[in-house]
């Protein structure tokens, strides 16, 4: 039996998403893409990973509308009333060819809470379930494995942002954060 | 399965279905400011199905992404509202 409110759920976000694409001004565009963020939110929240679902929240509602409000502020609106963007058909046989690609790996996935994905059977995962809290003194064994034990990676992931971050600003030639 | 948790649920797919329908403002328009009450709308549903996902799931903790989306569905619509009064005045 398929469950309806992820059926929904996903009508909502794929009506949101086609919106996001086929709207010629870029404001409504964005407008719609907020609120598939809003949809996306929603979905993690079922699927039980509320971290994601707060860093959705954070990212895809709250900074990404204002950066791209942002940008389009050294924009002109098209003259033309048309509510819909004429489509151009190479491009949009090159979108439907890689999502065709993409879809075709889904049946490799195992179910979502299977337990016989390597994840859970791994003795690495049984290790940091039995140790992370004495040896960190973590509560969360996810956040002890991104702040301890994979200390070094997060920073390094830390680096790259602060380096995109620094770049743009050298780009952009002024201070757009004071 | 509880009836508590199947009303619960049912209660969030009404929302979400509400929400599907208030996209084709979102599409249709004709003025920015639908558009912009619109988005608000759904906004504001997803605090509403999320805090019914909350309860369903019995996971208390998934009330404060609610709490967040609560915060940040206003600033999203105060940042569009300026930026349709005055282009560009969005900080």
């Amino acid at each position: 039996m398929i469950d309806p409110v992820p059926v929904a759920l996903l009508a909502l976000v794929l009506a949101c998403a086609l919106a996001t694409a086929v709207l010629r001004d870029v404001l409504a565009a964005i407008i719609a893409f907020a609120a598939y963020s809003l949809g996306i939110a929603m979905i993690w929240v079922l699927l039980e990973a509320p971290d994601v679902g707060l860093t959705e929240a954070a990212v895809g509602a709250g900074v990404t509308t204002i950066l791209f409000l942002v940008t389009i502020t050294k924009t002109v609106r098209p003259p033309s009333e048309a509510i819909f963007e004429s489509l151009d058909p190479k491009g949009l046989l090159v979108a439907v060819l890689i999502a065709g690609v993409l879809a075709s790996t889904l049946g490799a996935l195992p179910p979502v809470g299977s337990a016989e994905t390597p994840v859970a059977q791994s003795e690495v995962t049984d290790y940091y379930l039995d140790n992370a809290y004495e040896q960190t003194e973590v509560k969360n064994a996810v956040t002890a494995v991104l702040a301890a034990y994979r200390g070094f990676d997060t920073m390094g992931e830390a680096v790259v942002v602060f380096a995109a971050g620094v770049g743009l600003l050298v780009v952009l030639g002024r201070e757009v954060f004071a | 399965m509880t009836l508590l948790t199947d009303a619960l649920l049912a209660a969030a797919g009404a929302f979400i279905i509400l929400s599907v329908v208030i996209v084709y403002r979102i599409v249709r328009g004709p003025t920015m400011q639908d558009r912009v009450i619109a988005v608000n709308v759904v906004g504001t549903n997803t605090v509403v199905i999320i805090a019914l996902f909350a309860a369903a799931l019995d996971s208390p903790g998934v009330l404060d992404i609610a709490l967040v989306y609560a915060l940040l569905n206003f600033l999203m619509s105060i940042a569009i509202s300026k930026f349709t009064v005055e282009r560009g005045g969005v900080m």
